[in-house]
Parts: C-alpha cells; sequence; structure tokens
C-alpha cells in the first residue's frame, strides 16, 4: 500500500471576530469563528475524496487550506511528505506544482481579456516551466487535450466570452492541468453549470484521478452526483467531519444522524419513492457559537442526556467507515 | 469595531484627528510665511542683535518649533502649544491690513455673512435637486429627463465666478439690483424691514448663482442614485404587489435614494465652499470668501490663516454631521 | 430575480473591439472630442492665427482700452487695448497646458496610491484612504488659494498646486477598480496557480485599471482647467502669461461691466466653457463605454407590455365552473428588444393550472420558463412584451387588465415569490412593515394594528416569530428571508402563487424545510402553485403536474407520475436520464451533448432537434406541433405523429 499522498491532521482554523462598542464597554471579548475544528482524513493518488456539507460547514475552508492560500490555526497538512503552511515562500511556490484548483464560478475564474491559450499558458509562464515557446505552447496543448477541448486549434485563441459554460470550466481544468499536479481540488466546480452538463464535467474530473493518478479532492454540497466519480466520501458540520467512508457504503448505510437527515431529504427525481425525510428545524449554529458537547446535539432528533455534555470523537462503524456519534460508540 | 455604537465613535474619532491635522497643517503651512514682522524687522541691518533678540522674544520666535528636549524648561514650551494654546482661547491674532482689529473678531462676521449666503442656497439647491433628479429620473430618457442632464451639463462647465457675472450685468441691467456689497453705503435705514429690504436686494443675485450652480449637481446625484434603486429587487417586488408607480417611489425608492446623495452632498461641500468664495468675489459680498481673497491680495496672512482655518474645520464638522445622518438612516450600517 | 433572464445574446465581439463599438455609439462623446480637437489646433497653431501678438508691449492710447469690436479687432479691444481675439487664442495655450500637466501630475499620484491602496488592502491600504478622504474633505479651492498665496503664482507653481490636490477622485477611482479585479475569481486562481503581486498587476489589475485611469483623466483635465480659470479670476494667476481666468479678471477688476463692454467679458468665459464642456463630455463617454451601467429598472414600461397589434385567438373564453382550472395559458408569446432586433423568448405555451395543484414548470436556461411567468404576472421588464396569446385567471382576461384594474388584481389573487437574495425586500424598511404595506394596500380600511397583527401571524405561519416582524431584512438569514418572502405572498390570500427557483441557492436542509412549508400551505389554504425550478428532484417530491419548457416552448406536459416513469419526449427523456438519482447511486453520470439554443440562433424546425439521438428529416424543417401521449398529457414530438408511423 503506498504512502498517502495527502495527510491532513487536526486541522483548525479559527478567524478573529469583531466586538460590537456595547462588547468593548462590557469588555467582552470577541469571539473567535471556528471555521474548522479539527479536521482529519487522508488521501492517496489517484483517489478522489468528496467533502460534502452544507454552508458554514467549513469545507471551503479545508480546501483554501490545502492549497496552502490560508495558514492553518492548528494541526497540519502534508502534501508529498512536505508540510504545508510551514514552507517558506518559495516553497510554497514549488507547492504550487503540486497542487492546483479549479473554482466554482466558469463565468469569472477566467480572465475576458486572455484568450484560452494564455489562460492555459499562465501557469506555466509563472513557474517557468516548459522552457522555450514551443515547449510551452507543447504543454499547453497537451492540457487542453486531457481536459477534452479538441481540436486544440480551434480552441487556443478563442476568447472566455464565445466559449459556454461547460467549455468555460474545462478551460479552467486544463489550466490546472498544464504543471501536471498530484493534487486537484474542485471548489463546486458543477453548482453554477447547467444539469445536464455537469456530467461531463464530473465524469473528466473521475477519469483524471482514474487514468491519470491525480489525487482529487472534491468539495460539493450536492449528495446525488458523489457516487459517481467519489471513492470515499467526508461529510462535514459545523468544521468537523462527522462521518467518514467509502461512498457507497455512507449512501447506503449512514451513521450519523446528521448524515442519516441530510440523505434523506435530496431530492430524488422519482415521485414512486419511498422515504421517510428527516427534516431538521432550525439552521446550521454560527460558528463562533459552537454548541457544547456534540455539536449537532441541539438539531439532532436522536440527542439524548450525555450528548449535550460528551464531544464524540470518530468512531469506526465498519471497515473504513466512521461515524462521530455516542449512538455508534460501540460500532 | 463594529455595531452603530462603534460606526458613532469611529466617525467623530476621525473627524477629531482630521481637525488636528488641519489645524498642525495650518500652523506649519504659515511658518513658512514671508512678511512676518518680526522676521522682516530681525532682516533690517539698523536693528542691533539685542533690539532682533527681544523682537523674536515678543513674537515667541526663540522657542522651539515643536518640541523643547534641549532647555531645562517644560519640553512642550514650544511654538506649537503657544499657537494650540492661543487657538483654546479663540486668539487668532492681529490683522496686518486692519491694524486694529482682531482676526477672530474679522472672521466671526465674515462667518455670519457667509452663512446667510450658503445656507439658503444650500438648502434649495438640495430640495430643487433632490426634486428635479427625482423627476428626471422617473421620466429616464424623456425630454424632461434630457432637458435636465443638458442643464446639468452646462451648469457643471460653467465656471461659477462666469455666472455670477453673466447674473450680474443682467440683474443690474434689466432689474436694477445691486452689484456688489451687502448694504447700499450711505444709506439711512429707517427701520429694520427697510435695512432687511436692502440686504435682501442684495442678497438675491449671489443666492440665485449660488443655488444654480449647486442645483445642477444635486440634480445628477440625485438621478442617479434614483436610477440605481430603480434596477433593485424590491422594486420588483412592490411593483408585484401591486403599488403605483407614484407610491413605489413615494415608499421604496426615495427613502433607499437619499442614503447615497446624503453621503454625495458630504463629500461634495468642498464643492460648496468653492462656490461660495467665487460669489462672494464676484459680488463683493463681505462674508468669509470675500475676505480670504483681500487677504491674498493685501497680504493679510493672520486673516488668511485664520479663514483657512475655518472654512476647512466648517467642512470637516458639516461632513462629520452628513456621516452621522447617514448612520442614523441606514439601518445596515455596522460594519468597520 | 437578479439572475433574470439573458435577454441579449452574447457578445460577438471581444471586450475592447466592444467598448470602441459603445463609444462610437456615444455621439455626445464624439461631439466633445471634436470640441477638444479644435481646442487643441487653436492652441497650437496660435501664432498662425491670431490677428496679433499679445505678448507684444504696444504702445497703447487711452482710446483704444475698450473698443467695440470692429473689422480690425473682430472682438474688441481689453482694458489694456490689447486685441481680445489674439489674448483668447492664446489664452487657450496657457488652460490646455494647465489642464494636461496638472492631471498627468494627478493621474500619477491617485493612481499610485489607488492601485497600492486596492492591491494591498490591510492597514497601508487603510491609513492611503483616511489621506485620501483627508483631502477630499478639506476645500480645494480655499487650500489652494493658500498654498498659492504662499508660494507665489509662477505657471509651474499653479500646475503643482491643482495637480497635488486633485488626485482623490482619481485615487477613489482606482482604488475600487482594483478592489474589484483583485477580488475577481481569475485572479484568485491565478494567486492559487502561484502568481506573485508583480505578476497579477502586470497582467490582471493594470490592463483592467489603466483604460480606467485614462477616461477619468479626461474629466480631471476639465477640472484642473476650471481650478486654474478660478485661481486666475481671483487673482492668483500667474501674472506673465494670458489665461482666460487673467483675462475675466482684469476685464471684470477694470471696469469692463460699467462699460459695458461685453466682448471682454462673454468670450474668455465661454470659451473656458468651451473647452471643459468638450472635456466632460468626452470623459462621460470613455468611462461610460468602459464601465457600461446594465442596470435594467423594474418600474412599468411607459408603453405597457402587451402588443396592441398582437394576434387574437379564436378561443372562446373558458367557462367559469368551480371544476375549471383557474389559470388558463394558451400560445403565450414574449419577444424582447435587442439591439440586433426582437428576440422571442417564449414562442407559444399553453397550460392550465387547477385549483390546489401545484404545478411544476421545468426547463434549463434560456428554456423561456421565468419570462413565462413574469409575462402571466404582468412584470415583464421594459424591452419585454407579450405578442401573443392569452391568458385567463378565473375566467378574467389577464392581458387586457390595465391600470388600476391590474393593481388591484395583484397580489390579491396572483402572488410571487423570487429568490430571496439581499434585496428581495425593501433593505431600510421593517420586514413586519412591508408585510402589512400589502395588506392595507388592498385593504385599505384595515387599521394600522389590525394590518401589523396580520404581518405578525403570517411570520409566525411560516416558521419566523411575530417578534422578528420589527427586523430588517439585513439581520435574517437566507432561509428565513425566503420564508417571510412566502409570508409576504400569502398576505391578501392569493389563490394562486408562483414560486420563481424559490429554493435555488439554498442548503439542501433548508430546502426540505421551505418547500414542506409551501406544501403545508397550499394544503391548508387550497392554493395553488406554480413551482419554476431547474430541478426535477424537486419537482417529483411537490408537484402534481409538469410542464416540462425548452427552447421557448413546450416539449411535454403530464401529471407527474406518468411524466417521470414514461416520458415521451426525447428531451424529458433525456434530461430524466441526466439527472443525478441518489436511490441509484451506481449509475454512470450522463449529459446532454451540445446546450441549449441561444435566443438569437434558434433552429429551424424543432428545437431541440440538433441535440436530439432520435432526429430525422422532417425534425430539421418544420416545428412539431402538440400531440396528445398514450400516458395522458401531450408532447411537442414528430415520434408521436400517427402519420409519422405508417410512413416510417
Amino acid at each position: 500500500m503506498s504512502e498517502p499522498l495527502l495527510q491532513v491532521q487536526d486541522l483548525v482554523k479559527e478567524f478573529p471576530g469583531r466586538r460590537s462598542l456595547l462588547d468593548w464597554l462590557r469588555r467582552r471579548p470577541a469571539r473567535p469563528v471556528r471555521a474548522l475544528d479539527g479536521v482529519s482524513f487522508q488521501l492517496r493518488a489517484g483517489e478522489v475524496i468528496a467533502l460534502v456539507g452544507e454552508s458554514g460547514c467549513g469545507k471551503t475552508t479545508t480546501g483554501n487550506l490545502l492549497m496552502g492560500l490560508l495558514p492553518p490555526s492548528g494541526g497540519r497538512v502534508v502534501l508529498d511528505g512536505q508540510e504545508v503552511g510551514r514552507l517558506s515562500r518559495r516553497g510554497l511556490q514549488r507547492l504550487r506544482r503540486s497542487a492546483q484548483m479549479v473554482f466554482q464560478d466558469p463565468y469569472e475564474s477566467l480572465n475576458p481579456r486572455m484568450t484560452v491559450g494564455d489562460i492555459v499558458a499562465e501557469p506555466l509562464q509563472v513557474h517557468g516551466v516548459g522552457g522555450s515557446r514551443a515547449g510551452v505552447r507543447e504543454r499547453v496543448e497537451a492540457a487542453l487535450t486531457s481536459a477534452g477541448m479538441t481540436p486544440v486549434s480551434a480552441y487556443l485563441k478563442r476568447y472566455p466570452y464565445e466559449l459556454s459554460g461547460g467549455q468555460r470550466q474545462r478551460v479552467v481544468i486544463a489550466a490546472a492541468l498544464a504543471l501536471e499536479p498530484a493534487l486537484l481540488i474542485a471548489d463546486e466546480p458543477v453548482s453554477m453549470l447547467d444539469v445536464s452538463i455537469r456530467a461531463e464535467i464530473l465524469n473528466l474530473l473521475g477519469a483524471l484521478a482514474k487514468q491519470r493518478g491525480i489525487a482529487v479532492v472534491m468539495i460539493t454540497h450536492d449528495l446525488s452526483t458523489v457516487a459517481a466519480y467519489a471513492d470515499r466520501i467526508a461529510v462535514m458540520y459545523l468544521g468537523r467531519i462527522v462521518e467518514h467512508g467509502p461512498t457507497r457504503q455512507v449512501l447506503a448505510n449512514p451513521r450519523h444522524p446528521y448524515a442519516q437527515a441530510l440523505l434523506s431529504v435530496v431530492p430524488i427525481p422519482d415521485p414512486a419513492a419511498r422515504r421517510r425525510p428527516v427534516i431538521l428545524g432550525g439552521e446550521t449554529p454560527d460558528p463562533s457559537r459552537i454548541p457544547s458537547g456534540c455539536r449537532f446535539h441541539p438539531r439532532c432528533p436522536l440527542a439524548f442526556d450525555r450528548c449535550p455534555i460528551v464531544d464524540p470523537p470518530l468512531f469506526p462503524v465498519g471497515p473504513d467507515h466512521q461515524a462521530a456519534c455516542l449512538l455508534v460508540e460501540n460500532g | 469595531m463594529s455595531g452603530r455604537g462603534g460606526y458613532l465613535l469611529r466617525k467623530i474619532g476621525w473627524a477629531l484627528v482630521t481637525v488636528l491635522v488641519v489645524v498642525t497643517f495650518n500652523f506649519l503651512l504659515f511658518r513658512v510665511l514671508p512678511g512676518d514682522p518680526a522676521k522682516s524687522g530681525m532682516r533690517d541691518p539698523r536693528l542691533n542683535p539685542a533690539a532682533v533678540e527681544t523682537l523674536r522674544a515678543r513674537f515667541g520666535l526663540d522657542k522651539e518649533v515643536f518640541l523643547d528636549l534641549e532647555s531645562g524648561g517644560n519640553p512642550f514650551d514650544t511654538q506649537f502649544t503657544a499657537y494650540l494654546g492661543a487657538l483654546s482661547r479663540g486668539d487668532l491674532g492681529t490683522s496686518y491690513a486692519f491694524r486694529d482689529q482682531e482676526v477672530s473678531t474679522l472672521i466671526g462676521q465674515a462667518l455670519v455673512n457667509t452663512l446667510w449666503l450658503v445656507l439658503p442656497s444650500q438648502f434649495l439647491a438640495i430640495l430643487l435637486g433632490a426634486g428635479l433628479g427625482l423627476f428626471a429620473a422617473w421620466r429616464r430618457g424623456r425630454p424632461l429627463d434630457l432637458a435636465a442632464l443638458t442643464f446639468s451639463l452646462f451648469m457643471w462647465s460653467l465656471p461659477t465666478f462666469f455666472l455670477g457675472i453673466i447674473l450680474l450685468v443682467a440683474g443690474a441691467n434689466w432689474f436694477g439690483l445691486p452689484t456688489s456689497g451687502r448694504i447700499t453705503i450711505g444709506n439711512d435705514f429707517a427701520s429694520f424691514w427697510d435695512l432687511a429690504w436692502d440686504v435682501g436686494r442684495h442678497l438675491l443675485l449671489p443666492t440665485l448663482t449660488l443655488t444654480l450652480v449647486l442645483l445642477g449637481e444635486y440634480m445628477l446625484i440625485m438621478r442617479s442614485s434614483v436610477l440605481d434603486v430603480f434596477g433593485e429587487d424590491y422594486i420588483l417586488t412592490a411593483r408585484a404587489k401591486g403599488l403605483s408607480t407614484y407610491r413605489i417611489i413615494r415608499h421604496h425608492a426615495l427613502r433607499n435614494a437619499m442614503l447615497p446623495m446624503v453621503t454625495l452632498i458630504a463629500l461634495n461641500l468642498g464643492f460648496t465652499v468653492s462656490g461660495a468664495i467665487q460669489v462672494e468675489a464676484v459680488y463683493s459680498w463681505p462674508g468669509l470668501g470675500a475676505l480670504t481673497v483681500n487677504a491674498v491680495a493685501d497680504r493679510d496672512y493672520p486673516v488668511l490663516q485664520g479663514a483657512f482655518l475655518l472654512i476647512a474645520v466648517a467642512v470637516v464638522i458639516a461632513n462629520l454631521a452628513a456621516e452621522l445622518i447617514y448612520g442614523w438612516l441606514d439601518p445596515r450600517v455596522s460594519e468597520g | 430575480m437578479t439572475a433574470l433572464i439573458e435577454v441579449t445574446a452574447p457578445p460577438a465581439l471581444e471586450p475592447s473591439r466592444r467598448t470602441w463599438r459603445r463609444f462610437l455609439q456615444h455621439r455626445m462623446g464624439l461631439v466633445g472630442a471634436a470640441m477638444l480637437l479644435v481646442a487643441l489646433v487653436v492652441a497650437v497653431f496660435a501664432p498662425l492665427i491670431a490677428p496679433y501678438d499679445p505678448y507684444e508691449s504696444v504702445r497703447v492710447n487711452i482710446l483704444d482700452i475698450y473698443q467695440k469690436p470692429s473689422a480690425a479687432h473682430l472682438l474688441g479691444t481689453d482694458d489694456g487695448g490689447k486685441d481680445v481675439l489674439s489674448s483668447l487664442i492664446y489664452g487657450a495655450r496657457v488652460s490646455l497646458v494647465v489642464g494636461f500637466a496638472a492631471a498627468a501630475i494627478a493621474l500619477v499620484i491617485g493612481g499610485l496610491i489607488g492601485i497600492v491602496a486596492g492591491y494591498r488592502g490591510g492597514w497601508v491600504g487603510s491609513l492611503l484612504m483616511r489621506i485620501t478622504d483627508f483631502f477630499l474633505v478639506i476645500p480645494d479651492l480655499a487650500l489652494q488659494i493658500v498654498l498659492v498665496a504662499i508660494i507665489g503664482p509662477s505657471l509651474g507653481t499653479i500646475i503643482v498646486v491643482i495637480g497635488a490636490l486633485g488626485w482623490t477622485t482619481t485615487a477613489r477611482l482606482v482604488r475600487s477598480q482594483t478592489l474589484t479585479v483583485r477580488e475577481r475569481k481569475y485572479v484568485m486562481r491565478a494567486r492559487a496557480i502561484g502568481a506573485g503581486d508583480a505578476h497579477i498587476l502586470r497582467r490582471h489589475i493594470l490592463p483592467a485599471v489603466l483604460p480606467l485611469m485614462l477616461a477619468n483623466m479626461v474629466l480631471v483635465i476639465s477640472l484642473a482647467i476650471l481650478s486654474e480659470s478660478t485661481l486666475a479670476f481671483l487673482g492668483l494667476g500667474d501674472p506673465t502669461v494670458i489665461s482666460w481666468g487673467q483675462m475675466l479678471n482684469f476685464a471684470f477688476g477694470r471696469g469692463a461691466v460699467s462699460a459695458g463692454a461685453w466682448w471682454a467679458l462673454l468670450p474668455p468665459g465661454f470659451a473656458i466653457v468651451w473647452v471643459v464642456l468638450g472635456t466632460t463630455l468626452l470623459g462621460t463617454a470613455l468611462e461610460d463605454a468602459l464601465n457600461p451601467r446594465l442596470k435594467r429598472h423594474h418600474l412599468e414600461a411607459p408603453g405597457g407590455d402587451v402588443a396592441r397589434d398582437r394576434p387574437v385567438l379564436d378561443i372562446p373564453p373558458p367557462a367559469l365552473d368551480v371544476a375549471a382550472p383557474i389559470l388558463r395559458v394558451r400560445e403565450l408569446a414574449v419577444e424582447f428588444d435587442s439591439p440586433d432586433g426582437p428576440l422571442r423568448a417564449v414562442d407559444g405555451i399553453s397550460f392550465d393550472l387547477r385549483r390546489g395543484e401545484t404545478l411544476g414548470l421545468v426547463g434549463e436556461s434560456g428554456c423561456g420558463k421565468t419570462t413565462t411567468v413574469l409575462g402571466i404576472l404582468r412584470l415583464l421588464p421594459p424591452g419585454g412584451r407579450i405578442v401573443g396569446g392569452q391568458v385567463w385567471f378565473d375566467g378574467e382576461d389577464l392581458l387586457s387588465l390595465d391600470g388600476r384594474d391590474l393593481r388591484a388584481f395583484r397580489w390579491t389573487r396572483l402572488s410571487l415569490v423570487f429568490q430571496g437574495a439581499m434585496n428581495a425586500m425593501n433593505p431600510v424598511r421593517t420586514i413586519g412593515d412591508q408585510i402589512a404595506e400589502a395588506i392595507r394596500l388592498h385593504a385599505p380600511d384595515t387599521s394600522k394594528a389590525e394590518a401589523n397583527r396580520r404581518a405578525g401571524e403570517l411570520l409566525e405561519r411560516v416558521g419566523i416569530g411575530r417578534r422578528r416582524a420589527n427586523e430588517y431584512p439585513h439581520t435574517y438569514s437566507g432561509g428565513m428571508r425566503q420564508r417571510a418572502m412566502i409570508a409576504l405572498a400569502l398576505a391578501c390570500e392569493p389563490d394562486v402563487i408562483i414560486a420563481d427557483e424559490p429554493t435555488t441557492a439554498l442548503d439542501v436542509m433548508i430546502q426540505a424545510q421551505i418547500l414542506e412549508l409551501l406544501g403545508g400551505i397550499a394544503r391548508d389554504f387550497g392554493m395553488g402553485i406554480i413551482l419554476v425550478t431547474h430541478d426535477l428532484g424537486v419537482v417529483a417530491q411537490v408537484c402534481d403536474r409538469v410542464v416540462v419548457m425548452y427552447g421557448g416552448g413546450l416539449a411535454e406536459e403530464n401529471e407527474a407520475a406518468p411524466l417521470f416513469a414514461t416520458p415521451q419526449h426525447p428531451y424529458t427523456q433525456q434530461l430524466l436520464l441526466s439527472f443525478p438519482d441518489l436511490a441509484h447511486p451506481d449509475r454512470p453520470l450522463r449529459g446532454i451533448p451540445g446546450s441549449p439554443p441561444r435566443l438569437d440562433a434558434m433552429p429551424p424546425g424543432c428545437r431541440f432537434a440538433p441535440r436530439c439521438p432520435y432526429v430525422f428529416d422532417r425534425c430539421h424543417v418544420e416545428r412539431p406541433p402538440e400531440y396528445p401521449t398514450a400516458v395522458g398529457g401531450r408532447a411537442t414530438c414528430f415520434l408521436l405523429d400517427p402519420d409519422e408511423e405508417t410512413r416510417r
């Protein structure tokens, strides 16, 4: 078994809070916002993990920390043996070659004044890769081909406004592939695309993982598509992973009440489907006011007396499958 | 610091800092002045060194400028603190041109006259400008709007003093209005109303000029504010509810359009001052502007210094007032 | 609703060409450019144009002063006996030189400060903005007067002083633009790639900021010229050069008014107006071209939204019995104005809504579903027009309602819920106030207290406590804002609510809550609901019947169960196949090749033909009409044509 390419250990990220005048007069300290409160997982080359959750769960912050865009407040991210976050400026530069990011908004991710060729060449130019003009051009064409934008010559001189949403996202992916990274982080790559176009992008990302051994972290809120490309899924809530395991298993047999509730309300395009939705009341609490004990307990339909007191770690519930709930403490 | 209380403190704090910077700047600026009697006296070769020293001491020029760390006494016994001290007592020095007049008296009188000019003009300009701007936005693209835009553009391109000259010539030739000063000199005023009438006749053209100039600007600001509001989602909601266009404007658009208007009026206070200075110059209206311009011609530096300080501080205060009004009007204000 | 239909076709030219085209269309800008050009020519060729040299000292005779215009002196003479026209011509040089030089200084200072403040942010940025604000607050003319008075009025001083005080607007503009670009996703992507500040500034920020700076510079020139002439008029001009302000200073101060010498006063003044007007027109046009304000407005269009010449359909009005559908839409067609002519966003859609029924209106972007409901609600934006069809609501012809009748109809019979984005409700009025407004508008006898009480009740009903009625929209979370919109929509107890993508931007759990709420309300109040969405999962969950739209028309319509079980139209089939299904996670994801047709490039014949797996020749040529299907419902596909079967 090869060494995991990416290791995330007890990652914590806090943002400073704000104080109102009243707070200051009363000498109340500003409450920090704990966007991430101890996240751990591993990823091997060629594996795809989906970080799933609703807004405020910390999945986007995780992506930013993996890229080194923000320093962690605690814990570590180790990529290819190097600790991201302890890296110097130069080290971070080199990191960029191993880890690349695909953002959510294909309409905003491309500079409208640059051609497709320029956009895909930019990472090469920034890192001085490719040597000559011809070398750069070769790599650009290779990246575009990998992203499915063929014939390449038809696209090199086009501007973003001439492309559809799906095509733009492919350009973003091509730009990410130009440096042949080992890790790709995709933050909601298809949420702004029409449903009928999402498949091609998601399938592309899945194929890149399988065929080229790129490790992919997929950040998404869409549970209905994860099974198609993700090997593993991690369900996040308020800065923690509450359930973690192979995709099929977690979808078929979720053990954490939040995961269960979430899966029960995802709309299914079949009016005949029999389901009992568990609709949670209220909304996700503010990350500056994380509940005591199990952070899910105020909304949990199965909470009992120990829940507000004990903060459960991840308990094993199956092969490689864990859930952070006192109800499954004993498996 | 966030929250409405924080907003208040922040704005007041910055206003205080600005005033302090203005005062210091004013102090420094006039240190480089030529024409200071003590200094010119000191350059006179006929004076013996002892006399020069006495002169220097008398004008406090023998002290350090900012901080005195060398002599054994109070480190704050400097020119700057002397200046601050004098300021706090309201002592702005004595005029060079009017040898027996205190600067504070002069600018005090001038301030009152300027207020007589600026306040009505500002008020009228805001009222008319907001009204016209609203109408122009409502009837966007139609003749009224185009006329209003053309008018504004023209007013913008016309220097205020030139407009003043034109109106002065027209007013004097066609309406026999007086062309300078505040009152007709040499007249005996039988009653208060006679005096008021006379002052009013003198005030008419300057006010008209200043109002017209400001009107163009405010109309543009209001129009653009209102047009921005018309594109907001809640206007669609209001229309979907069944509100008539009049009601939509009155209960939704107006309040929201006033917010940026307040901010922009605050930013344009400098424009008001500039306009007032020019109008007073053309009509010889004895306000702060005229005082400033005349002080330049007379090299009357204490008056110039005092007038500039007063003008700058007045604008800072007016700006602060506008920001506080904004804070009161907009419930979203809270973040830094 | 901020994601309203993309009415205009995506631009057919690259960005910089588009900008030029916009500029050229701005006639006023061209006029301004011409005016400025004239002034430049006059200034440059002054020695050739002017009849006399005003800098030459001549012996002057008292009779020469304030001479009226004559053949020898086209604009008469001034207080010194000099030719006014020549002074006027040479004066152009000073104004333009000061204008350009001072503006250049202001541009450099303002540009630097703006870029650093916008790019760096943090305390450096804050400090720079404070400094900018300081200079903005201090009245510039007063400061200019003081500085020039102290330093001495030479041309150089004046240029430096005006420039050193005139950078504030440029700085603000540059900072705001830099900030905008810095926050753009493509800059974040560049940073994620590993680009350093230099690269980002060079390739992303500067190309975006520079054009705006140059446009702004033109406006700063106009300000500089105004400043110079004002200073000169007030006696602070350089006495060794002739400028227009100087001319006015002398004329005004030396009795031109009493001498009636209008020729000494008017020309220099109007010359200033000419140049300032020209630069302002040019500068405004440039700024508009670079940053076009694409804001649409949501008020009623002056011309009305229903075309008068629309074809009258030969359909009898529906019967008014209880079992009849409450809403009937027949052949509705909507067009939008665009620079390339009218575009048809909806091209003949028909459907019914029965009382108490929940109807799903489904389709992808550009299919026309939002336009359809906006048309029904008579809320089309300006430029939109209903050009065909008929809409009956409870027997009433909705398209012939106008003015007061339409307003009375609104909200009481048919209301709207759209995405509860931040500004769907007025941010400066309380939620309760806005709900009460709707109540009192349609029941004017209701007292304020009563209306507020009702508003509180409605908020309770949707799950927001009545105590929160006095709060402002910005204190509500996204889910709560959506609930508030629903409470508002219920205010006048309508028969039908149209919900346009009400849950699209919300988390899946909140979406479930909102859908449950809507379902409950439909049950309790017997309300009909039209749910506009792209999410087939949502439709399957809550809708009784479904209308699938594609390319501005109907693809298929049926009750939910048969539609999902046996879809008849190839698009419906493909759409269902491409919709991820959590109940069958092993199914590979598939999409539909190609993309939905653009409004300005509609295929002739069947709209779906280019992407249809079963397409044959007829599909490219003719548009299929509606055919009834074997499972109830109808679909627009030639495959359902009974004759077609026999033909093939």
